[in-house]
């Protein structure tokens, strides 16, 4: 059994629907951030001075939080293989690697290093990256759930972390040594010209696309994540290039870049979260598995035990019973009725034998299906017919109140024999330490909604001093050599044809036990056909 | 084959079971007397014979190996067949332990039963014997004088009439006197037959011992 049929919702919740307090938590954390947004606003456009050293520290922060996000959601691919999933990882190492040249060319931290204009080098790679993530998140959002077929993933992996790295480098090459051909995006290292305007409103609509898409589908918690992951970029944005007046390290600007690590830190932490919660859930299923298969195990042993009882007491009284007989007719005037006695209870215990073999096939029948018209009056006559000598050995008086005018059900004629015989040898049983005179009582009604009621009565013991609920569990036994069954298959099969069977107490003592079936609609006569 | 003068009880709460093993018993010469529970055997007036029970290890209420103990601590308890549904190694050395004359496995070889059977009555048959014996012995010994069991132990250790007297500041003919009642009491043919009568009495009355050897 694989862990995902192992719990309702799959291996990891971010593939599952999206709970109402994960909804919640989002709604309230994007609200968090609106009012953070406010209250930043009032001193966006003021500029900071020497902030450029922490440039390096913010850059390495993004690299290692998308490089490990990606790395989680790669890890989820390689579990579920699924298309968006690896693009989505994509996307965020992409973003991750590509801040790697953004912060080497930003001017004034590592200006020595890096030869040409820089100006507009970093601006370019800071557009590519800024509309590059959230292609891939509307990719993500787009493309169908098709799996790759199994044992590709880790393949996959390296081709796209291969890919991911070669184009990075290629673009990081390209801008940096075509540098006068680049779009002139800066005025100087810290004023933005015209142009640049163009990127910010693109990379608004395109993260106000991935919204939209990811909104309508919202097909997982992940996904609900990414809108606030989009949502948070767009704040970002907003703070960066309009209010702090698309200043450089401005405080509007240094704000907007906590934006961004905050969101990039976002889908992380929801990552992480999950995977422990996983990781847990899978320790407590694996638990509850091998608390079961024990469960099962100790059933199976006390099943078998019963079952070899069962049939090893009848065998045991045969075979001394054929002894018996043979050493009787070994006498030298051997003794005829003795021998015939003997032979006379073989053929109970046979019988016997064999009833408690049926009764087991009967119980783990899984073809029971085979139903037919049947009257439950004639079933009830068949059942009495075969305990007849048992009832008069045990000085039963057996009485009778048939409904004549009885619908038929339909049902297996075998599992219904047997429910009946059974609750007629759990009376019998009960009725052994009786003193008084010993009923049995059947009556069969048409009961209400359609249904026809059996109800089977003694003045035995009772159930009084017996849990009533627990009567009908498997292995619940009140007799000394019981397997406990009896019940749970008698309540089993009712149910199975639709119907209900209950217990309750007798007056003066003694256990009545009730089951309705619903009645067939076929008439009588068609039924008569039918057999 | 007579099986006169004994009788076998039997306890097993199915009727089936409970038949055959009349049967079975009945056919090779057993009276048999059959019970449901070991309650019902226990009520049941118990005819004073060498007798055996056969019990089933399975009983409702109480098990037959709780029986077997219980019914260990009163006088004579008959030996014990036990019969059982599943042999379990543990439970067949619990009832041997506890002194079962056989355990045997339902279904079971009829000879294996009627074998058992007649070894546990056997058994009994000896052990009523030997209780017979130290019943009457001991009534012998009620008999005798203080001054005779003093000289009882005396004579089996083989002392002369002499040294006896001196022991008990007696004359020699009293003690001669004493000593042929002592044999005639305890039907002593020789001083060898007193010897061993002493010895049985010594060992289910450490007493008597005890008196003779504080001289």
């Amino acid at each position: 059994m694989s862990a995902n049929e192992l719990m309702p919702g799959g291996l990891s919740p971010l593939a599952s629907p999206p709970a109402r307090s994960q909804l919640r938590l989002a709604v309230c954390l994007s609200a968090l951030l609106i009012g953070a947004l406010l209250v930043a606003a009032p001193y966006a456009r003021q500029p900071t001075v020497n902030t450029e050293a922490l440039l390096p520290a913010y850059a390495s922060a993004v690299f290692v939080v998308e490089l490990l996000t990606s790395a989680l959601l790669m890890a989820l691919f390689s579990v579920h293989r699924s298309r968006p999933i690896l693009l989505l990882a994509v996307g965020y190492l992409f973003s991750g690697v590509m801040a790697v040249p953004w912060a080497l060319t930003f001017p004034g931290v590592f200006d020595e290093m890096m030869p040409g204009d820089v100006p507009q080098t970093t601006a370019s790679i800071a557009a590519i990256r800024r509309l590059g993530f959230p292609l891939f998140v509307i990719g993500y959002a787009v493309l169908s759930d098709r799996k790759f077929p199994p044992g590709s993933a880790r393949r996959i992996i390296l081709l796209s972390v291969a890919g991911v790295l070669t184009i990075v480098c290629l673009v990081t090459w390209v801008i940096v040594s075509n540098d006068d051909a680049l779009p002139k995006f800066m005025i100087d290292a810290r004023n933005v010209s015209g142009l640049w305007r163009f990127v910010p409103a693109t990379a608004i609509g395109l993260y106000s696309i991935g919204l939209i898409l990811l909104g309508l589908r919202r097909r997982s918690m992940l996904d609900i994540w990414l809108m606030v992951v989009l949502f948070t970029l767009m704040i970002e944005i907003m703070l960066i290039s309009y209010i702090s007046g698309a200043i450089r390290l401005s405080v509007g600007w240094w704000a907007g870049r906590f934006y961004g690590l905050a969101s990039a830190s976002l889908v992380l932490l929801v990552l992480l979260s999950e995977a422990t919660r996983v990781h847990a859930r899978l320790a407590l299923s694996v638990l509850a598995e091998r608390r079961a298969r024990q469960n099962r195990l100790t059933a199976m042993e006390a099943l078998s035990a019963s079952i070899a009882h069962e049939v090893n007491q009848p065998l045991a009284s045969m075979v001394t019973n054929a002894s018996a007989g043979l050493r009787w007719l070994a006498h030298d005037q051997p003794r005829i009725d003795e021998a015939k006695a003997a032979l006379g209870r073989i053929v109970l215990e046979g019988h016997r034998a064999s009833k408690v073999v049926t009764g087991i096939r009967t119980m783990f029948l899984k073809g029971a299906q085979e139903r037919e018209p049947l009257n439950l009056n004639d079933l009830i006559e068949t059942v009495l017919a075969q305990c007849e000598t048992e009832a008069r050995l045990g000085r039963i008086t057996v009485s009778t109140a048939l409904a004549n005018d009885l619908p038929h059900v339909v049902g297996n004629p075998l599992q219904l024999q047997q429910v009946i015989t059974n609750l007629v040898d759990n009376a019998i049983d009960a009725m052994r330490g009786i003193t008084d005179s010993r009923r049995l009582h059947f009556a069969t009604q048409c009961h209400e909604f359609g249904e026809v009621l059996v109800v089977i009565a003694d003045n035995g013991a009772g159930l009084s001093a017996i849990d009533k609920d627990r009567i009908f569990d498997p292995f619940y036994t009140t007799k000394p050599d019981g397997m406990g069954m009896g019940l749970m298959f008698c309540r089993t099969a009712v149910e199975a044809h639709g119907g209900r069977l209950w217990a309750s107490d007798n007056e003066p003592h003694g256990a009545v036990f009730q089951f309705t079936l619903p009645a067939s609609l076929a008439k009588p006569n068609d039924a008569e056909l039918v057999r | 084959m007579s099986k006169n003068g004994s009788i076998v009880f039997v306890v097993d709460d199915d009727p089936a079971m409970r038949m055959s093993l009349e049967s079975l018993l009945q056919s090779v010469g057993h009276t048999v007397a059959a019970f449901e529970t070991a309650r019902d055997f226990r009520m049941a007036p118990r005819p004073d014979l060498p007798s055996c029970l056969v019990l089933d290890v399975r009983l409702p209420g109480q098990s037959g190996l709780e029986f077997q103990r219980e019914i260990g601590r009163t006088a004579s308890p008959p030996p014990i067949v036990f019969i059982t549904g599943h042999g379990d190694v543990p439970m067949s050395v619990a009832a041997m332990k506890a002194g079962a004359v056989e355990f045997l496995t339902k279904p079971f070889r009829d000879q294996d039963l009627i074998d058992g059977v007649h070894r546990a009555i056997e058994l009994d048959r000896r052990r009523r014997a030997k209780a017979a014996m130290l019943a009457e012995l001991r009534e012998r010994v009620s008999t005798m004088t203080p001054r005779e069991r003093e000289i009882l132990p005396l004579v089996a250790a083989g002392r002369m009439n002499k040294q006896i007297a001196q022991a008990l500041q007696l004359s020699e003919v009293t003690v001669k006197v004493h000593r042929a009642q002592v044999m005639q009491k305890l039907k002593a043919n020789s001083v060898a037959d007193l010897v061993r009568i002493a010895d049985r009495l010594a060992a289910i009355e450490p007493e008597a011992k005890m008196d003779g050897t504080s001289i």
